[in-house]
């Protein structure tokens, strides 16, 4: 039997003999960026196949969100992408804020955005920390999270938390920024390009990098677009798609930015793109702060935190008021009946909120587009024909975080 | 904005690894720079008040007991359910008793609606972050438990249980009349609605400083 | 008495060769940590001083994990093959006038012998604990040997085509007689070389492909635990050791110096060693990784031409003026 086995290959030369070396890389990899899991057919250290399997985190929000009022749902969106938490924050809210019709005041339209751009240097501080770190640039990790620390100390200043931040409310932000933070902001504004200069000096030139990242996991304009990609893994192919430029949303009408788009669309243009998005975001920080206008940072209509809309005034007269304030919160038919889609710019791309009210205190459905599980799709697609090292330098590259793709 | 960038490198800097001596020499400098990480259990980094951390229910001077009035606000916002509250009405004045107030802070989420939205600022979240333990006991809080939590955060910290302040018992920058009567506390200026903070001229201001002048 | 002698010598030049790995993976730690502005160790002993003995106790007590599937006794064997053969190539090295176990003739080959076996060990390695990340490192390491090792072995016929000799005691003297009394200046290109495949012959950043840990976990050595990983570890820092012991012999002229060190004869030459060792950690906290591919095209593509080219220019030169 065995023999004829081998007869047969002998014969049939190289199709019967070649069998794909299958490797599964992860859940638990140093290089996949948390419970991603990829399934690689290799050929030699040549990708034929890749499979990524995801829903090692899944934890449910959308389901959750259908039994929490709009407000209790907020906490739980730091825990899509840890990473830059605020981000979600202000997504989910702008989210809301359109179900609800309410306008947020100005003040906090400044705030919501210089944490959003806050966020999204932290998102791409860690990016480059990570996607250097498997490309094997040590020391860029550090150097990165030597200056991520400083933002997260800002965040515990205004929101007492480092990484959940839960620090916008519908209608606005719960805490207003304090005079200090201002100031340390402004001065971290100053210092901040001549630390990417830092990062830059190490990588940027660097042969090594060039060697690994230029022309590795191409992905063209129209491939990109059908692929659904957002964010700066979709501009690094040179498309000029922005949310926060074509659907501008809180401060960003005011502010003046660029949206920095790449050429060829591989792993070194993404690089690019995130590097001088760093740079903007730099810039909108200082616009925002030197532009914080004074007023109120909450709506006057926005919903209580804990009483919902309207039977506010109703509940706070009747002194007997005892309990089931949930039931009342899903109960109360104040809320607008139909559907919405709001989508705000998070670091890792394009984040959205679907909400389908049936006019209940809480959310009949929850939908969230997080750019993390879009991306995870089109590894496949961006890892055929690469070699194993390539696929960690593609992984790094579009930005994922599993928080965010299993929710 | 298209990017521009140019990675060709000249001869010199092709056979001499410019760019690779440049990154060497980053790294030598920063050899003889100041580190920038702490000595953990050693040193301690001080955190900003109103830090999410340990629950506690705050002590009232005058009662001794815990200022807790069961309206039920934090275990009804609470995303996580984690506090459960069971009270007695009295028949006479219809005045609430809490029986018992429990936390699981396991479940917690740290988001901070329940001393946010408390009324008469009774329960906090302490900055105090450090209560690991072995089993799951210890971080079921009980009412003793809580205020104890309240006690040794005190000593811990050698603070005057008046002089205690956390943003989140008085929201920064909202107005008195949004606020209920428990949480209209004395704050730092700043803090209110009325010296809310600009930028001005390179530093940070109050607004009613900059109109001012 | 000689035989005596020998085994002194050995006993002192294991013991020293054996601290200077112990504080060898110290200082690593210490170093490309205060490149990264943190500290590194800091809680065994003041500044983390008696962290490798922590470290090496730590590994002792550990549990021998070994795979079920595995091919038992090559999988014993591997690190014991890395080891031996990184220490015997020790042997031939002279620390100071007079002083190295066996001053033999062939020495420079019996390094390159030493270390192209130490590389058997890592191929054996990944291949006997049946696991795929391990299966890959240790191709990539096979790859990675054949081609540097020729490299190697190249980029140092221009020192043996200088000093006439393969005898490591020899090549010192015939740089002290030198015109520039080092062979770095007359061998520069080839010392660029030897400096680039050292780096990849001992498998360390920017070719850390077999143990890649971004890519492959640990490579070779995923399954190894406890003492067998300590093993490697140690052959991987014995290694670093004797190339860089290679590098101060065959072109920085040795346990020479400008001036005599009274009563340190040694004083030179462990000063350039250090050198070499401080700069694989730098080079370690500075650069990325090449890929797999590119290694070998960096390797056959533009190393062994140069040192053809350089053993051409030496020769002409030789030739001409020599």
């Amino acid at each position: 039997m065995l023999e004829n086995k081998a007869q047969l290959r002998l014969v049939k030369g190289d199709e019967a003999t070649h069998e794909p070396y299958t490797i599964a890389m992860g859940p638990q990899h140093p290089a996949t960026h948390g419970v991603l899991k990829l399934d690689l057919e290799l050929d030699g250290e040549t990708v034929l196949e890749c499979k990524p399997t995801v829903g090692f985190l899944h934890r449910g929000v959308e389901k959750l969100a259908e039994n929490l009022s709009y407000a209790q749902t907020l906490p739980l969106t730091d825990r899509l992408d840890y990473i830059a938490s605020m981000a979600n924050n202000v997504a989910y809210s702008i989210a809301v804020e359109k179900l609800l019709d309410i306008e947020v005041p100005l003040r906090a339209k400044y705030i919501r955005t210089m944490v959003m751009e806050m966020a999204r240097l932290t998102g791409h501080l860690l990016w480059l920390a990570t996607h250097a770190l498997d490309i094997g640039a040590m020391t860029v990790f550090l150097y990165c999270f030597r200056e991520r620390e400083i933002l997260l100390d800002m965040f515990e200043e205004i929101c007492g938390a480092r990484l959940t931040t839960s620090y916008t409310c519908i209608g606005g932000v719960r805490q207003d920024v304090t005079g200090h933070f201002l100031e340390s902001l402004y001065d971290f504004t100053e210092d901040f390009p001549s630390k990417i200069k830092e990062y830059e000096t190490l990588i940027d030139k660097n042969r090594i990098w060039l060697k690994r990242t230029q022309d590795v996991g191409i992905v063209s304009a129209e491939d990109a677009v059908s692929l659904g990609l957002t964010g700066p893994t979709l501009r690094g192919s040179g498309v000029d798609y922005d949310v926060r430029k074509h659907m501008p949303y809180d401060a960003y009408p005011y502010v003046k930015f660029e949206v920095p788009i790449g050429s060829k669309g591989d792993v070194y243009d993404r690089y690019r793109c995130r590097m001088e998005e760093m740079h903007q975001s730099n810039s909108i920080i200082r616009q925002c702060i030197e532009a914080l206008p004074t007023g109120p940072i909450r709506a006057a209509d926005a919903p209580d935190l804990v009483m919902p809309y309207g039977i506010q005034k109703k509940v706070a007269a009747d002194a007997t008021f005892s309990s089931g304030i949930i039931k009342l919160v899903k109960d109360s038919e104040r809320y607008i009946e139909g559907d919405v889609y709001v989508a705000a710019e998070v670091p890792k791309g394009e984040l959205g909120f679907y909400f389908v009210s049936d006019g209940k205190g809480v959310p009949y459905r929850m939908h969230i587009r997080s750019p993390s599980y879009i991306h995870i799709g089109a590894l496949s697609f961006l890892c055929k024909g690469q070699m194993v090292a390539d696929v960690i330098a593609i992984i790094g590259s579009v930005d994922v975080v599993l928080g965010e793709c299993d929710r | 904005m298209r990017i521009k960038y140019d990675t060709k490198k000249k001869l010199a800097e092709q056979i001499f690894l410019l760019e690779i001596l440049k990154g060497l020499w980053l790294t030598l400098r920063r050899l003889f720079s100041r580190s920038v990480t702490i000595q953990y259990p050693k040193e301690r980094k001080e955190l900003f008040p109103g830090f999410r951390g340990k629950h506690a229910l705050i002590r009232d001077p005058e009662t001794n007991q815990a200022k807790c009035v069961a309206c039920m606000r934090c275990s009804s916002v609470c995303p996580a359910r984690c506090i459960s509250i069971r009270y007695s009405v009295d028949e006479k004045t219809r005045a609430r008793k809490v029986d018992s107030y429990e936390i699981n802070a396991l479940r917690c989420i740290f988001c901070g609606y329940c001393e946010e939205v408390c009324p008469v600022n009774a329960i906090v979240l302490t900055e105090d972050y450090e209560y690991s333990d072995y089993t799951r006991q210890p971080f079921h809080f009980d009412m003793e438990r809580l205020l104890k939590n309240w006690d040794e955060f005190l000593e811990k910290n050698n603070l005057e249980p008046d002089k205690y302040l956390n943003p989140f018992l008085r929201p920064r920058g909202l107005p008195l009349g949004e606020l209920p009567a428990g949480k209209r506390i004395d704050v730092p200026e700043e803090w209110t609605y009325e010296g809310q903070v600009i930028w001005k001229d390179g530093k940070a201001v109050s607004a009613k400083e900059a109109a001012s002048n | 008495m000689e035989l005596l002698w020998i085994l002194i010598k050995i006993v002192i030049v294991f013991a020293v060769v054996m601290l200077h790995v112990m504080y060898a993976t110290y200082f690593e730690r210490k170093v490309i940590g205060h490149m990264q502005v943190r500290m590194g160790p800091m809680r065994v002993g003041p500044h983390g001083i008696l962290q490798p003995i922590a470290d090496g106790l730590k590994l002792f007590f550990k549990e021998d994990i070994i795979p079920a599937e595995a091919d038992k006794k090559v999988f014993y064997a591997a690190p014991l093959i890395c080891l031996i053969s990184a220490l015997s190539a020790v042997a031939v090295l002279p620390f100071f006038e007079g002083f190295a176990i066996a001053n033999i003739n062939i020495g420079l080959l019996y390094i390159f012998a030493m270390s192209s076996l130490a590389s058997y060990g890592v191929v054996l390695a990944g291949w006997s604990a049946n696991s795929k990340y391990s299966f890959l490192g240790g191709l990539r390491s096979s790859a990675q040997v054949i081609s540097y090792e020729i490299a190697m072995g190249l980029s140092l016929v221009g020192v043996m085509m200088l000093s006439g000799s393969l005898n490591l005691t020899d090549i010192v003297h015939a740089q002290m007689n030198s015109p520039y009394k080092i062979y770095l200046i007359p061998q520069i290109i080839g010392f660029f070389v030897f400096v680039v495949a050292m780096f990849a012959e001992t498998n360390r950043t920017p070719f850390d492909l077999p143990e890649a840990e971004s890519e492959l976990v640990a490579g070779y050595c995923t399954e190894y635990s406890g003492m067998r990983f300590a093993l490697f570890f140690m052959a991987e820092y014995i290694g670093m050791i004797v190339m860089s012991c290679l590098a101060v012999t065959c072109f920085l002229g040795g346990w020479s110096g400008p001036f005599d060190v009274p009563g340190i004869p040694f004083f030179w030459f462990l000063l350039k060693a250090y050198f070499f060792i401080f700069l694989y950690y730098w080079v370690r906290a500075t650069l990325p990784r090449y890929r797999y591919d590119q290694l070998m095209a960096l390797g056959w593509k533009v190393l062994i031409p140069l040192a053809l080219f350089n053993i051409v220019l030496t020769g002409t030169i030789k030739s001409l003026f020599g």
